[in-house]
């Protein structure tokens, strides 16, 4: 008797792309979020500045990088617990609804510009089920991939989510 | 800051936030975050059975990346970061974001074990590589 937290649906999905999405990259929206977390490196914000240190103009946070490609979420598609699975191909683990962030580890190759047109392709890497310290839980890796309108590789992303039984 | 200034050893300069609900607010707009367990405390307490709203894990990986790019300097470079949320923070308690380097390697590469600690707690441990200038090139 088996009685996985992973459902047939989702282990089904390792392996395979579960999201494309495009987005471009606004500066305002880049210094909203650097505004967000107290970030107000001049590279960010101060065009002088970044040319200064080798750039053509201002840059992207790095970490800002993943939020460029979100889409529109409607409110009827939200999860009962308000988020959106849209980025993480909508995967839904009926039997662990609690979810948060695991992790991420990015390598970071060039930098984005204002109006660049970025594309992520988000691959499920793994799904494993595990033992912690308070109860069973899923662990899903996704990788994912972001380049810019010429083609170019501008970082690649390992990314985990946790999700736990109600 | 070049890459001639820094040793295996060193540590980087501390950077003590206390995140507060208007910090969170801001950063679940700024990335689109509809999740309740930042903002509706009682979906955390009665659904979650938390004590309270959590901090987003992507803020405290945001912070520990500025005071990553706040030491490095803008001739430096975030080459890679990784990071794993270990426990849970709070609004209203004193995070730390820090790291220490491990090793120098070619191409003025430098490795860091970096942290988000709360007291003794480890929040958030990683890894980071920075790129920094080398002083006779510049």
């Amino acid at each position: 008797m088996t009685d996985s937290l992973v459902d047939a649906e989702s282990a089904a999905k390792i392996g395979t792309v579960v999201a494309v999405a495009t987005g471009e990259v606004y500066r305002r929206d880049w210094q909203r979020w650097a505004a967000a977390v107290g970030d107000h490196n001049p590279l960010w914000f101060d065009a002088d500045y970044a040319r200064e240190h080798g750039y053509r103009d201002i840059i992207c946070p790095p970490l800002y990088l993943q939020y460029a490609i979100l889409g529109v979420a409607a409110l009827g598609d939200l999860r009962p617990d308000g988020s959106s699975g849209a980025v993480t191909g909508s995967m839904a683990f009926p039997k662990a609804p609690r979810r948060m962030a695991g992790g991420e580890s990015t390598t970071f190759h060039l930098p984005a510009y204002h109006r660049d047109e970025v594309e992520m392709v988000r691959t499920v890497d793994s799904i494993v089920e595990k033992e912690g310290r308070s109860g069973r839980f899923v662990l899903v890796t996704w990788r994912s991939e972001y380049r810019n309108q010429h083609r170019e590789l501008l970082a690649e992303a390992s990314t985990s989510m946790i999700a736990r039984p109600a | 800051m070049y890459f001639e200034d820094v040793a295996a050893g060193d540590k980087i300069p501390v950077l003590t936030v206390s995140v507060d609900e208007t910090q969170m607010f801001f950063f679940s707009a700024a990335t689109y975050n509809g999740h309740r367990i930042h903002y509706d405390k009682q979906w955390a307490r009665d659904v979650e059975g938390y004590d309270d709203v959590l901090v987003q894990g992507p803020l405290q990986a945001a912070l520990l990346s500025r005071a990553l790019t706040d030491w490095v300097g803008g001739h430096g470079r975030l080459v890679a970061f990784s990071v794993q949320n270990r426990a849970i923070a709070h609004p209203g308690q004193d995070l730390d974001f820090g790291g220490v380097i491990t090793g120098k390697r070619d191409g003025g590469l430098v490795d860091l074990d970096i942290f988000c600690r709360r007291g003794d707690d480890v929040l958030m441990p990683g890894t980071a590589t920075v790129a920094l200038p080398k002083r006779d090139t510049s």
